[in-house]
């Protein structure tokens, strides 16, 4: 689907685990993103999205340092922020209300992450 | 009844009958005057302080006051012998007249304990038995009782060195030297005891100071008065009065020295509520102890807990994550690319071994199967083999232990290899578990840098309170440079 765009949608992904961030990597690539850049943990993400402007943040919830919640409500206050899409080996009933109270577009359980599940967040 | 209490009741029946003796040579006797009074005071003093000092020695076995109490009452009748009309009896009686008072400086002296405090007051009392003994024979060998102004009707003295009255005269002047030394001293003695008493010893002093000072003054006054030529009334009524005073003195002792009793009991009341009031302490602090220990074991359970999630989650699930897409991209490239298939598969497999590997690492941790189904050897063999530093198993147990020793001896081990291979930077280490005099001794030592502390955050304070609810006991030694000790020892019947 992707394929057909002009521009592929370039994305950050940030997780501290690198066998998911390979994983996602190689997903989102083979469904027509531009993976422009990876982060390990929140205040790396933060200063990769200033200096990369991706179109998408693939965030996870739980990082080293400050968290995904954390990471999107800084985004949002610095202004001009990437669509964000939260995600977590965890599942949506694990953290209550605070998905429905963040900025971020969705949330995808890492189990459930392909490229179409993506499109239907941010498409 | 005992060997003791026959012996005490003869003595009293001696002393009954010496004090009738007494009292029969003063009341016949050509040369006492009054007879009467004297005979009482004899009596009186003689019988008050034996009956005393028997029933003190009866009561007290291991104190001397009692025998010293019992000693002065006999040696009273020895005044007695010094009325009787037989110039041999009579020299025998003034021979040891003065004898009862020495005793009664020792006695005073060594009150309520019955013994010595110090070398003075031993000097004291020697020199009043010295006084009354040597010195007092010495000065019966040169006095002519015939030739006294008191003595009119005396008998002949049968030992009498004729002739030498100046030495008389010079002995007895040394004995009212000694004697003023003595009874000043004395004074001195039981006046410093009484100052440093505590409340519950003076209640033991009182009685005999009290009785004894005003015996003093009596005894004193009566002496001047004599000596002064007042009217007999007034000579034969303070001569009643020190009588009297003398006598309930031995009744004062009594009462002093059956207060210590009290007194004694009062100390081990007031000892055995210190002991208690330190037991309280001890075992307040054992109590907030084992307080702090239950809370520290809790929070350990729920570390344990949340250490569990954070390595499923941190790793099983990743993998098992990566896994999914994996397979997911691979479904999606099936028949388009068969290469990138074969690579996606081939990466999800070796994804698939490493979460199994994990998981088998982590269910181990929660609970090691092989300790629970072969015992403490297997388990530490497992341990060894896979610890990245080397171990040498010098012992185990081969027997089977309690589950619960078990369990906490190979978390000791498997902790303590875990530091060892976190921290130690060690060549080898040692592992020794022996049961050995109803105990497990569990011994991990390593040859590394050393330094280790139960508060590090190591897990060690985990070890110890998993030691402590088995009444074990703990320790780490651990100096800088000199590789680390880990040892526990718990009891094991």
């Amino acid at each position: 689907m992707k394929d057909n765009w002009l521009v592929s949608t370039s994305v950050l992904i940030v997780d501290d685990h690198p066998s998911f961030r390979a994983g996602a990597r190689r997903m989102l690539e083979a469904s027509g993103y531009a993976v422009i850049g990876e982060a390990a943990d929140g205040e790396a993400a933060l200063e990769a999205v200033r200096e990369l402007r991706p179109d998408l943040v693939l965030l996870d919830v739980q990082l080293p340092d400050i968290d995904g919640f954390e990471v999107a409500a800084r985004l949002e206050r610095a202004g001009a922020a990437p669509a964000i899409v939260l995600t977590s080996s965890r599942d949506r009933a694990d953290f209550g209300d605070a998905l429905a109270e963040s900025p971020a577009r969705g949330f995808i359980a890492k189990g459930e992450l392909s490229g179409s599940t993506l499109a239907e967040l941010t498409g | 009844m005992s060997g003791l209490r026959r012996a005490l009741l003869a003595l009293a029946a001696l002393a009954i009958l010496a004090g009738v003796g007494a009292a029969a040579l003063i009341l016949t006797s050509d040369h006492t005057t009054p007879r009467g009074l004297a005979a009482a005071l004899i009596l009186t003093a003689g019988w008050s302080f034996a009956g005393t000092g028997l029933y003190a020695w009866d009561r007290r076995p291991g104190n001397n006051i009692g025998p010293l109490m019992t000693a002065i009452g006999f040696t009273f009748f020895f005044q007695g012998l010094s009325s009787s009309n037989n110039e041999v009896v009579f020299a025998i009686g003034i021979i040891g007249s003065s004898l009862p008072y020495a005793i009664l400086i020792h006695l005073l002296v060594t009150f309520p304990a019955g013994r010595f405090e110090s070398r003075f007051q031993r000097v004291v009392v020697g020199a009043a038995y010295l006084t009354t003994t040597v010195l007092q024979l010495g000065w019966a060998f040169f006095i002519d009782p015939t030739k006294q102004s008191d003595c009119g009707n005396c008998p002949e003295n049968p030992i009498l060195i004729a002739g030498h009255e100046g030495v008389a005269n010079a002995i007895n002047a040394v004995q009212v030297l000694t004697a003023t030394f003595g009874i000043a001293s004395t004074v001195a003695i039981v006046y410093l005891r009484w100052r440093r008493s505590t409340p519950a010893q003076r209640r033991v002093l009182t009685p005999v100071v009290l009785t004894g000072g005003v015996a003093f003054t009596i005894l004193l006054a009566q002496l001047i008065l004599s000596e002064a030529g007042v009217p007999q009334a007034v000579e034969d009524g303070t001569y009643i009065a020190a009588i009297v005073v003398f006598a309930s003195l031995p009744f004062a002792f009594l009462l002093g020295l059956l207060r210590s009793r009290i007194g004694k009991a009062e100390e081990i009341t007031t000892a055995l509520s210190a002991e208690n009031e330190q037991l309280n302490a001890e075992l307040q602090a054992k109590v907030e102890e084992l307080r702090a220990s239950r809370a520290r074991i809790v929070e350990a359970g729920y570390a344990e807990r949340r250490r569990v999630e954070r390595n499923l989650h941190d790793g099983a699930q990743q993998r098992l994550m990566a896994l999914t897409m994996n397979l997911r991209l691979a479904r999606d490239k099936l028949g388009e690319d068969p290469a990138t298939t074969g690579e996606l598969l081939d990466e999800a497999m070796e994804e698939l071994a490493a979460a199994t590997a994990e998981l088998r690492e982590l269910a181990r941790g929660i609970h090691p199967v092989l300790l629970s189904e072969r015992g403490l050897r297997a388990a530490l063999g497992g341990l060894a083999e896979r610890s990245p530093v080397p171990v040498e198993l010098v012992a185990t147990p081969a027997e089977r232990l309690p589950a619960p020793i078990e369990m906490a001896a190979y978390f000791v081990v498997a902790e303590a290899l875990t530091n060892v291979a976190r921290y130690a930077e060690a060549e080898v280490a040692t592992v020794r578990v022996e049961r050995r005099n109803g105990t497990v001794e569990v011994e991990i030592r390593d040859d590394g840098v050393g330094g280790a502390e139960l508060d590090a955050g190591t897990g060690l304070r985990g070890l110890e309170d998993r030691v402590g609810a088995l009444e074990g006991s703990f320790s780490v030694t651990s100096r800088a440079g000199e590789g680390t000790t880990v040892e526990a020892s718990i009891p094991c019947a």
